[in-house]
């Protein structure tokens, strides 16, 4: 019983990271259309950018306000520059698509080759609220309980912001059609844009949270990014709630398999995510 | 005034040519009807004009400006809205907050969020829809539907609204209440540029027709004119005086 209670907790409390690591990928690939493969990257860079000013004495938290707004901007120049175009040269969407993964595929390369060249490839770590707080009978890091905190607010007020402000709503009818949505008055190329830069940002968040609680390596990113794409998937593309539900679970088993053996933890989310292909390939929440 | 000006407009499909050195106007307050076979042209010149395509040559022009070239969202806020043939309403998003992006970003200085509201209230009471109002836009019937592209249309305040097939697929009781819907709209003082197949509601509504075959120009005039012109007869009933010969 205790052990299923330390899963769960535990799931949880990795959850609600995954899950704001999604809702990024989300955005990017269910409005912005590029799978994006350097997704993990973009937090990668967060959590180092958090690493590197923790060791210059500020506080990690404090970091927020510079890593989610500095990879808003790389994001959305990013998309303005290099996606912007290969939107604009396809004849049609299938080919954006698959041009634009491409792309992403260069840019893993790319992000992740320039922070080994900087931050080398040990893992680093620091120590950060590590006391200890007990919940049910449980033992959890503070940090984690912060972190988790963090993530699920960042998640709520985003999805407040899609659901009430104007821009919100250019972004939810530009996830349905672009073209009409244009048609409307909706200056597509800068919405999209938004959503990559969105995305970006709430990876980098993501990689703060992380950064407080776990070590971090630059090779870390993929990881992430699988993850991010199988919750995507379980949960629904496009769906805010679709995230967290799927953030969770995923925790959640990660957690049990990896109590089990930690080696079959990656190999238990793609079990996961080919039998929701072929079960129910829009997701739990997915229209 | 011409509201709405084309100069040699010329768009290929690989070697095809869709539409062939078409020049056109339309004057302010006018329904012109845009008519032809199947293939002739009428909705790629739609498209150019809404700009989801670019002219390989040729100018158009609208209130005197050239506005080949702009972006989509450009033509909009200039005050040209259209409809589509196949229907392209956001199926997700309730009726209501279909009407509201019209709003919202339509307009060239948008309106406030509640302005955006009463207004899609209104034109959802316009156009009869506000008993579903609140329904995903995926559920309505399919003229149903296509009114409220129109109110979405509406809700950019265009100057220039663009009718693709509004009439096709409806049952006749359908028909007269979008013949009536067209003639309220004019009535609003829009102007109104209509793709159709239905020959009642183009002979009943428009004012001028200009027919389309082949990607070229063949007749325009008034319904009168068309109706009795030798070439729109010869392309339209050529086939069928053939075969009672």
């Amino acid at each position: 019983m205790d052990l299923i209670i330390n899963i769960v907790l535990g799931g949880l409390l990795i959850g609600g990271i995954y899950s704001l690591i999604s809702m990024g990928l989300s955005l990017q690939y269910g409005v912005a259309k590029v799978l994006n493969i350097a997704h993990g990257e973009f937090l990668m860079v967060g959590a180092f950018i958090t690493y590197w000013l923790q060791q210059n004495g500020v506080d990690p938290l404090l970091t927020i306000v510079v890593g989610g707004p500095l990879l808003f901007l790389v994001g959305f120049i990013l998309y303005r520059t290099v996606f912007t175009s290969i939107r604009l040269k396809a004849p049609n969407t299938g080919v954006y698509e698959s041009n634009s993964l491409l792309a992403a595929f260069g840019l893993y390369f790319i992000v992740q080759n320039i922070a080994v060249l900087i931050w080398g490839t040990t893992p680093q770590r620091f120590s950060y609220l590590a006391s200890s707080v007990t919940i049910l009978g449980e033992d959890f890091n503070e940090n984690r309980l912060v972190a988790t905190a963090f993530a699920v607010a960042i998640g709520a007020a985003f999805y407040l912001f899609l659901e009430r402000t104007r821009i919100g709503k250019a972004i939810r009818a530009a996830a349905q059609d672009p073209l009409t949505a244009g048609l409307m008055g909706v200056d597509i190329n800068f919405v999209l844009a938004l959503c990559f830069g969105f995305g970006a940002a709430m990876a980098g968040l993501a990689g703060v949270l992380i950064s407080i609680c776990y070590p971090i390596t630059t090779t870390m990113g993929l990881g992430y990014t699988v993850i991010a794409i199988v919750v995507v998937t379980l949960g629904g593309l496009g769906s805010i709630p679709g995230s967290f539900i799927g953030g969770f679970i995923l925790g959640i088993i990660g957690t049990g398999v990896t109590y089990w053996e930690p080696g079959l933890a990656v190999a238990s989310y793609y079990v996961i995510f080919i039998i929701l292909l072929l079960v129910r390939p829009k997701g739990i929440m997915g229209k | 005034m011409h509201i709405l000006e084309g100069e040699g407009v010329t768009k290929y499909f690989g070697g095809l040519a869709a539409v062939s050195d078409v020049s056109f106007y339309v004057d302010e307050g006018e329904v012109v009807g845009l008519i032809g076979p199947n293939g002739a042209g009428k909705t790629t010149l739609f498209n150019l004009i809404s700009a989801a395509l670019e002219p390989k040559t040729g100018e158009i022009r609208f209130k005197g400006k050239k506005i080949n070239g702009l972006k989509p969202y450009q033509i909009c806020r200039l005050g040209i809205a259209r409809t589509f043939q196949t229907v392209k309403i956001f199926g997700n998003l309730p009726v209501i907050e279909n009407v509201r992006i019209g709003s919202l970003f339509g307009p060239f200085k948008g309106l406030s969020t509640a302005d955006a509201t009463r207004e899609a209230n209104e034109l959802l009471e316009f156009m009869g829809l506000s008993d579903v109002a609140y329904a995903p836009a995926r559920d309505l019937t399919l003229a149903h539907q296509k009114r409220l592209e129109v109110a979405r249309a509406l809700a950019t305040k265009p100057t220039l609204l663009m009718l693709d097939e509004l009439m096709a697929g409806l049952n006749q009781t359908e028909l007269i209440e979008a013949m009536d819907l067209v003639k309220k709209i004019r009535e609003k003082g829009t102007t109104i540029v209509m793709i159709e197949h239905v020959m009642k509601a183009i002979m009943n509504i428009c004012d001028r027709i200009i027919v389309l075959h082949h990607g070229k120009k063949i007749a325009d005039g008034t319904p009168q004119e068309v109706a009795n012109s030798k070439t729109v007869i010869e392309v339209y009933l050529g086939e069928a005086s053939d075969a009672g010969n």
